[in-house]
């Protein structure tokens, strides 16, 4: 009773304190639920009755290629991620304030600057007759430009430059978290630094790796903009191709179903993240 | 002493050089559009042969752009208004409510949030399309909404989470009826919660670009809609101008949070 903005829900014969959490939930049920439902049932009616979208989807050498190319940029770009991540987090977590502090402004201006506004300046950056193709000619490391987009490197650049925040962030904490004594006492038992990492630094940060790895590749899996301004069209991922489908052919069938395999694996991913770290971590970046 | 930063030797260099070019890494997109923005070459050379603002001037003679940006600010004003009170509201009952189910419901309202937006864009377009809602700033607005929710609801049941209850009921109990008590108490105590509430679904709303590609119609675009559909035409470097004044507004945005979080926290 007592959680209620107003008091009243258990007047209105509602669940005590449930009743103020009533307007969201009327906003989401008719606005989300009831569209995506409605969207996964077209993907078995539309055009007939039958399950014809997803023989199609499955059946289909292009569409397989597409699931298998969504999956393959997800794990590069969460590897990646992690890879880089994990140093600057480690020494975010014990940088003097004001060193770390910039790096921090760094971090939220790069995730705060609009989406489109960061994946514009990668697309100049890595074409052909771009700064970074000519900086390393000028430098005589290559003679030729390199392809760095409309392929899998330009995505992973784009993406990971994306991500990093995402996993940057929640790892401070996790290593913050840790209790220096522990690798104090490590060194002084004779572990030479890189055992202390391996045994001890490393197996105490894994979850929060875990956690954030597992959502890096939960975003990346139905990423649309960068990939598609990024990438090429013969490694299209998931989401580009549902936008096509639906945009462009108007198949609406084939454009659900493959929606809904997206929903599927989203949510199956979700739930192992909401186990690894609780409902309340949930939140991620923010 | 790997936790100890005095201590860590040669390490300690090859990590913060390590950190320093990550930074660096984050900073070169940010910087580089602001340069090139003033650089006056038409096919984005970079060192610019000149320097020039006519892609600013270019950007500001164009009613579309200036339209665009107007028609973001209105959505996302209005989809960040309608985010933050219904969360707050939600809030509550998902921090004090004593019911089966809260688990279930915070996990839902968070949903918007984790499923990939093209699903949600593609299954919202359909709906709106069969009752007419489609293409309308009353559509968007909607929609905009659903996805900012869950970023008006995390940092708001946060601070909720870290109020203390029994300053409210000392309130109650000092003569205070239970609303007056959450309105002059509990809401001054979790501002900086509504603050970041509105901050977050106030971008979430204002820099999507997925649900906007389907709800947009020729006369109702948001900015990155123009963006995006600029992008995919040419690479004119009156985009460059945009993306810089989207860079000086997110600065701006920078320090505004970072002074009154200063000052509300006092």
């Amino acid at each position: 009773m007592q959680g209620s903005f107003f008091r009243r829900s258990s007047a209105a014969g509602l669940p005590a304190g449930s009743g103020s959490a009533l307007p969201a939930l009327l906003l989401v049920g008719l606005f989300f639920i009831v569209p995506v439902v409605a969207l996964l049932l077209r993907s078995v009616t539309d055009p007939e009755p039958g399950l014809q979208n997803y023989a199609a989807l499955f059946g289909s050498g292009t569409y397989v290629r597409v699931f298998l190319n969504t999956f393959l940029v997800a794990s590069v770009v969460t590897a990646v991620t992690i890879l880089v991540a994990f140093p600057v987090a480690w020494m975010l977590a014990i940088m003097p304030p004001a060193m770390g502090s910039v790096v921090f402004g760094i971090i939220i201006l790069s995730m705060w600057t609009n989406l489109l506004t960061r994946t514009y300046a990668w697309m100049v950056l890595l074409q052909r007759t771009g700064v970074i193709n000519r900086a390393l000619m000028g430098l005589g490391v290559i003679h030729e430009p390199l392809p760095l987009i409309n392929n899998l490197a330009g995505v992973t650049i784009g993406m990971v430059y994306i991500m990093l925040p995402f996993m940057i962030l929640p790892l401070v904490g996790t290593l913050r978290a840790i209790d220096p004594m522990t690798l104090r006492a490590a060194a002084l038992c004779g572990a030479s630094p890189f055992e202390a990492f391996r045994r001890i630094l490393l197996p105490l940060s894994l979850p929060g790796i875990a956690a954030g790895g597992l959502m890096i590749f939960v975003m990346s899996l139905g990423y649309f903009v960068t990939p598609a301004l990024l990438g090429g069209t013969s490694n299209m991922m998931l989401a580009e191709m549902i936008t096509q489908t639906v945009q462009s052919l108007l198949n609406w069938g084939l454009g659900s179903a493959a929606a809904f395999v997206l929903l599927v694996v989203t949510m199956a991913l979700y739930a192992i993240q909401l186990r690894l770290v609780g409902a309340k971590h949930a939140g991620g970046g923010i | 002493m790997l936790l100890d930063y005095d201590r860590l030797g040669w390490l300690r260099v090859a990590l913060v050089g390590f950190t320093a070019a990550v930074a660096a890494f984050l900073l070169l997109p940010v910087v580089f559009i602001v340069l090139l923005s003033f650089g006056s070459s038409r096919w984005l050379a970079f060192p610019p042969p000149g320097w020039t603002l006519k892609w600013y001037q270019q950007l500001l003679d164009d009613p579309t752009w200036i339209d665009a940006a107007l028609t973001s600010a209105r959505i996302a004003a209005m989809a960040a208004i309608l985010a933050v009170v219904i969360g707050l509201f939600a809030s509550f009952s998902l921090v004090r409510g004593e019911f089966r189910g809260r688990q279930v419901l915070r996990g839902l309202l968070l949903t918007p949030m984790v499923l990939p937006v093209v699903v949600f864009a593609i299954a919202i377009y359909a709906f709106f399309l069969r009752i007419g809602l489609a293409g309308t700033t009353v559509g968007f607005v909607i929609a905009h909404t659903i996805l900012a929710l869950p970023f008006a609801i995390i940092p708001i049941t946060a601070a909720l989470e870290g109020f203390d209850k029994s300053i409210e009921d000392a309130a109650i109990v000092c003569g205070a009826s239970p609303l007056q008590a959450r309105l002059r108490i509990t809401l001054p105590s979790i501002r900086i919660g509504i603050f970041s509430a509105a901050i977050f679904s106030f971008l979430a709303s204002w820099d999507e670009v997925v649900v906007a590609i389907f709800m947009a119609s020729p006369t109702l675009q948001t900015l990155p809609v123009k963006i995006w559909g600029s992008l995919r035409a040419d690479l004119s470097p009156v985009v460059a101008a945009a993306s810089s004044l989207l860079v000086g507004l997110t600065l701006c945005l920078m320090i505004v949070t970072a002074l009154l979080r200063r000052k509300l926290s006092r």
